[in-house]
Order: structure tokens, then C-alpha cells, then sequence
């Protein structure tokens, strides 16, 4: 994985059209720096859970469906 | 007459309950003595959006004729209390502390409002917050910014943090907040009170309007353990209206309060527990564990090899669910937010669906390090967080080195860890800075072990006096 690039207002522009959310203007100057640090981290998290020893690890979201009472379908 | 209102409001809610019981005091007099304090101090603390007099006086003269009848329901039988304005009450507005909510009419109770109902509790009022519960300073651009009644310049963390300031100030026994990222506990910490974030699943949900799904819970906030045990009582259990409430039976949470912590093993993280907090912080909760090892408990260093890379797990998490439930309002009334709340629901469509499952996985490997440490400790105990009170709209603190730090991510360094688990835990004060702020501790607990939690939280407060001390607001 290759480290991020610092993200600035034309990448928020892109962001923001990517998601198809209308941005008023001067919005990417106060969202970009929070963003940019925000990315670095969760990047840096992303390369953790990269690693061989947490291949196996399954995210917090699944289902666990309860068995029914006869154990039938 | 004002005097004794006024010590009327000082009382414990467990003390209130007795006198009520007793027929020493009625209901009446209890909502009276509250609404003469939130007229005293709202104006300096911006600590309700809306209080119910009318409502209020007339569920009091109702339950002082059932205790006369010698019909009492329990200990929260005519005992007033406060809602966060992000709980349903019907026919009741209820905002979450929003402009986009002002006039919104519920038209059914949450499942906590109705087990309080049910209890016997008094509503005087819904509790402001931070907006739609998506930050934790309590600066709400709509319903004025909550302050701290330790020192009004300074601020009351939030989110919860009208219910934190209502409870320290004196207005109501107890309130109920809402935690996802720490919204319970910070607020308890910073105003010097006792607050729990129940096990993920623990409390129902329904009713409530939600920040993050996968990490919502409610909570009571209060003055003494005890009575965050007898608030937990009446809240806490099963309920098919929310698909994510565990069908795990309760017990009686107040059964373990006089149980003591002799034989409990605390676990302490030294690499991250007592690492990069303000002085006076670290200093109090460290005497905090002193205490307990004089009470006969044991202090274990335990390694949680992958902590670190909690905050930017919970910032994803807590951004992009968020930004889920508001896409619509984003689109359509954009300026209609606070400029925070609306700058972090645009950043949360612009993280990546790998970083959101990225985090969800790094969840899981939290989770399962904790439970099994689980094995060599009854609790862990560190810092809720690592600051004492700021000024009321700062957005920057300083928590060491003169180095100013964003106060999204600083104030979650130690709340995140319970919130990304599911695990349970309470906030008890535990000192206070060289300005008499207040500093509070966590308890981290196993899945389902509130009663441990008030357990052990029941033994520092027997042996301390910091819950005792009131603002002199």
C-alpha cells in the first residue's frame, strides 16, 4: 500500500461529486485539513489490519442469527 | 421555605426515595424543590431546552395521593428527573438539540421514557445537548452553549452535557443520557457526577434518535452510584422494539453496593491508560488506585498489544453512520446544521467503505484482546478523559507541552475503547484540579457486568468524599 497523498479542496470537490453531495462554496477549505488527518489515520489503520496476522479477524457488523427452537429449517 | 427547597435538591435520589416512602416528603415538594433550581441557575447554564411545570406538578400531586393511598411503586416513586432532548417523550417536543428537529412531535415514548413512567419518575424537563449528539463540547448553536456549574466559563463536555450540568447543579436527581463515543461519561467526568454506558445492547434504544447504530447505547447520569443503580433498575432489560437489545436477564444492580472491593483485580494499561493526560488528572486517578489497593483490591499491569489505533477506528465509525442517517437533511437543509456538526457529516461521506470495515474488523480485535484480559481482571480502570473543564467554545486543548490538540480526538482518548467494544462502563468522580474542577475515572467492565461496575464504584464512594462536594452555583 502507498501512502496517502495530502488531500485539498479539488480532491474534496471530488469527494464531495463522488457522493453526489452539493458543497457550498469555502466548504472544502474547512473540510479538507480535518479530512486529511483523518484519512492519514484510518489509512494507517487499514495497513494494520492488513496484516497476515489479522487476516481471520471478521468485522463487528455480521449477523448472528439466533437457531430456531426445534433446530429445523 | 427556599431553604428548604433548596435542601430538598441537595439530597442523594436514594435519600429522596425514603422520605417519599416514608410519607416525610411528598412528590410535590421534591418537583417544587427542582423547579426552583432550574429557575435559579438555566439562565446561567443553558441546561434544559424545554422544562414541564404544568406537567411536572401535576404527576407530583398524583403520586404523593398514591403513596398516601399506600401505593408506592418503588424508589423512583414522584422522584424528579431529566431526559437528554434526544429521547422521545409523546406529545412532547423533542430536538436532539437541532434546528432540522425544533417542531418535532413524538408520538410514542421511548422504551426508557416509559420504563421511568412506569417506575414512578417525574419528567421536569428534556436536557440540551450537543447537536443531534455528534460532538462533545455541549456548544449548541441553536439552544445556547451548556456551561459548567463548577465555573460557567468553562464547558460541560457532551454530549449529554444539559444532563450533566442538571444533575451537578442540583435541578434533578438524576437524568438520562446517551453515549456513543463517550457522551455519557465525559459529561459525568467534567461535572463531577456518576454516569454509566451500559453494555452495547443493554438498554433499549428505541425511541431515541440515533448518532452511530452499531456503538448507541442510554444511560443514567446521577450523583451517587447508588442511585445510577436504581436508575439502571428500571431501564435496563429486554425490548423487541430494538432488534439490537440483548435478551440477556437483568439482575437487581443495587445488590452488590455494600460488597466492598476487597479481592477485586483492577487492570491498568501503563502504555496507554496513563499516558499523555493533564497532571492533576493523572495524578487523581493514580491516588484513585491507591485507595482501592487500601480497600483490598489488587492494581495488574495487563498489555493490550493493539490499542492504539482506537480513536481513528471510532472517528470513522462514529462519522460514517451518522452521515448515513442525515444524508437526506444534508442534501436538502445543509444550513440548518451548527457549522461543526454539519463540517463532520460532510466528512463522513468522503471516507472510503474499506476504512468503515477496516474499522469494524480492528473492533473485533479490540474486543477479543479485552475479553481475554478479562481472565486475569474483574475491571479496568484509567482516566475518562485526559482534561480537566475547558473554556466554554474552545475547540482546541492543551494537554501537555503547551501543544494545543483538536478536541474531537483528544476527548475521546480513553472513552473509545469501551464505546468500540460494546464493553460497559461508569464514570465516578475521583479528585479535583488545583481550579476545583472536577476529574473523574472509568470503570471498564465485562459484557453484562454493570453490577460489578456499581459494585466497586459503591466501594470508592464509601471510602471518599469528592461526590459529596456540590458547585456553588
Amino acid at each position: 500500500m502507498t501512502k496517502s497523498s495530502t488531500i485539498d479542496a479539488a480532491m474534496v470537490r471530488a469527494l464531495a461529486a463522488m457522493a453526489e453531495l452539493p458543497l457550498a462554496e469555502g466548504r472544502e477549505s474547512t473540510i479538507a485539513p480535518i479530512l486529511n488527518a483523518w484519512v492519514k489515520d484510518a489509512n494507517e489503520l487499514s495497513r494494520k489490519m492488513s496484516a497476515a496476522q489479522h487476516w481471520t479477524v471478521t468485522p463487528a457488523t455480521i449477523f448472528a442469527h439466533p437457531p430456531l427452537p426445534d433446530g429445523k429449517a | 421555605m427556599a431553604t428548604y427547597a433548596k435542601e430538598l435538591a441537595q439530597l442523594p435520589l436514594a435519600e429522596a426515595a425514603q422520605l417519599v416512602r416514608a410519607k416525610d416528603v411528598s412528590p410535590v415538594e421534591l418537583v417544587e424543590a427542582c423547579l426552583a433550581r432550574i429557575r435559579a441557575v438555566n439562565d446561567k447554564l443553558a441546561a434544559y431546552i424545554s422544562v414541564y411545570e404544568d406537567q411536572a406538578r401535576a404527576v407530583a400531586k398524583a403520586a404523593e395521593a398514591m403513596v398516601r393511598a399506600g401505593h408506592w411503586l418503588g424508589p423512583l416513586h414522584g422522584i424528579p428527573v431529566s431526559l437528554k432532548d434526544n429521547v422521545a417523550v409523546r406529545g412532547l417536543a423533542t430536538t436532539a438539540g437541532s434546528k432540522i428537529l425544533r417542531d418535532w412531535i413524538p408520538d410514542e415514548d421511548a422504551t426508557v421514557t416509559t420504563r421511568l413512567r412506569q417506575a414512578g419518575a417525574i419528567f421536569v424537563g428534556k436536557t440540551n445537548m450537543h447537536e443531534f449528539a455528534w460532538g462533545g463540547t455541549s456548544a449548541n448553536p441553536h439552544y445556547g452553549a451548556v456551561r459548567n456549574p463548577w465555573n460557567p466559563e468553562r464547558f460541560p463536555a457532551g454530549s449529554s452535557g444539559g444532563s450533566g450540568a442538571a444533575v451537578a447543579a442540583r435541578t434533578c436527581y438524576g437524568a438520562i443520557g446517551t453515549d456513543t463515543g463517550g457522551s455519557i461519561r465525559l459529561p459525568s467526568a467534567i461535572n463531577g457526577i456518576v454516569g454509566i454506558r451500559p453494555t452495547y445492547g443493554r438498554v433499549s434504544n428505541a425511541g431515541i434518535i440515533p448518532l452511530a447504530w452499531s456503538m448507541d447505547t442510554a444511560g443514567p447520569m446521577t450523583r451517587t452510584v447508588e442511585d445510577c443503580a436504581i436508575m439502571f433498575n428500571a431501564i435496563a432489560g429486554p425490548d423487541p422494539k430494538d432488534p439490537n437489545c440483548s435478551a440477556a436477564p437483568v439482575v437487581d444492580y443495587t445488590a452488590d453496593l455494600a460488597r466492598g472491593a476487597r479481592g477485586i483485580r483492577i487492570g491498568v494499561v501503563p502504555g496507554y491508560f496513563f499516558h499523555h493526560l493533564q497532571r492533576p488528572v493523572h495524578d487523581a486517578v493514580r491516588s484513585a488506585l491507591k485507595t482501592f489497593e487500601g480497600l483490598g483490591a489488587s492494581v495488574i499491569d495487563v498489555n493490550i498489544e493493539n490499542i492504539h489505533g482506537n480513536i481513528s477506528a471510532q472517528l470513522t465509525i462514529e462519522s460514517a453512520e451518522p452521515s448515513s442517517y442525515h444524508q437526506r437533511w444534508l442534501r436538502e437543509r445543509p444550513g440548518d446544521y451548527g457549522e461543526d456538526v454539519r463540517t463532520l457529516l460532510e466528512i463522513g461521506e468522503m471516507l472510503l467503505a474499506t476504512h468503515y470495515v477496516q474499522a469494524q474488523r480492528y473492533r473485533s480485535l479490540l474486543r477479543s484482546e479485552f475479553l481475554a484480559a478479562f481472565k486475569a481482571v474483574d475491571v479496568f480502570i484509567c482516566p475518562t478523559l485526559p482534561f480537566t473543564a475547558t473554556p466554554v467554545g474552545a475547540m482546541k486543548v492543551v494537554i501537555e507541552n503547551g501543544v494545543e490538540e483538536d478536541m474531537l480526538s483528544a476527548i475521546m482518548q480513553y472513552t473509545g475503547v469501551p464505546s468500540l467494544t460494546g464493553l460497559p462502563s461508569l464514570n465516578v468522580p475521583c479528585g479535583f484540579d488545583l481550579d476545583g474542577l472536577p476529574v473523574g475515572m472509568q470503570i471498564i467492565g465485562q459484557p453484562f457486568g454493570e453490577a460489578t461496575l456499581f459494585r466497586v464504584g459503591a466501594a470508592f464512594q464509601a471510602a471518599t468524599d469528592f461526590h459529596k462536594r456540590a458547585p456553588a452555583l
